[in-house]
């Protein structure tokens, strides 16, 4: 493989990963703290909280996983090698 | 005594109780846990079933080969959807959200990376099949009827 382009991709493959986990790891902090004080004031209302809690972060968490597939699809099978 | 002040706890040290001590507390607890149970249930159940129908047409329209690969991708996201259901159970103060099912998902795509016989994209595409049994879900109980 050509070394620039090597470098290139394993550059590109950090920031996929890096940039990708930023967002949902803000977003999935901000959403399980308001769940957890929210089954705090409504324990009777756990079982809901917790579901909706479950699709929300299910979501959030494939944008990291798509981040993640750029990178490792860049670093093991690169298309431009 | 008034009706009101029999409610009330009589010291701050009963009104601390543990809620070990209360079976009535615990058991509204586990009812409103039944309704998180009832929808992981139906959610691993809906993955199953579209795995298992994409499965065969994945089978009929390309290889088995390709329908292999989508199967492989398939059940590592019901383990990953289990892991991650098992992750919001257990959210609490002590209790964190964890990164260790994104490992499961590396090891897949290096698996389908690197074994000649898997493919990339339907392994990745059977990944996502849960993330359709959710958005059926969702749309099942948003859209009026």
């Amino acid at each position: 493989m050509d070394p620039i382009v090597s470098a290139a991709s394993v550059l590109a493959a950090a920031l996929a990963i890096g940039l990708a986990a930023i967002g949902p790891g803000i977003g999935q902090g901000n959403a399980s703290g308001q769940a957890v004080s929210g089954i705090a004031r409504q324990p009777e209302a756990e079982g809901k909280i917790r579901g909706t809690l479950l699709l929300t972060l299910a979501f959030m968490e494939s944008l990291t996983i798509y981040g993640l597939v750029i990178a490792l699809v860049l670093l093991f099978a690169n298309p431009f090698a | 005594m008034t009706s009101q002040e029999n409610t009330l706890p009589k010291t701050l040290a009963e009104a601390d109780t543990p809620k070990e001590d209360h079976p009535e507390s615990d058991s509204s607890t586990n009812n409103s846990m039944d309704e998180f149970y009832a929808l992981r249930q139906e959610l691993l159940l809906s993955t199953l079933v579209i795995s298992g129908v994409v499965f065969f047409s994945v089978w009929w329209v390309y290889t088995l080969n390709v329908a292999l690969s989508y199967a492989l991708g398939a059940s590592v996201g019901m383990v990953y959807l289990r892991m991650l259901a098992r992750d919001v159970e257990r959210l609490g103060p002590e209790k964190k959200l964890g990164k260790n099912r994104l490992a499961l998902f590396v090891v897949l795509i290096l698996v389908a990376a690197r074994w000649n016989q898997t493919q990339i994209v339907p392994a990745f595409l059977g990944f996502l099949t849960f993330k359709a049994a959710i958005i059926f879900y969702t749309l099942r109980i948003t859209l009026p009827r």
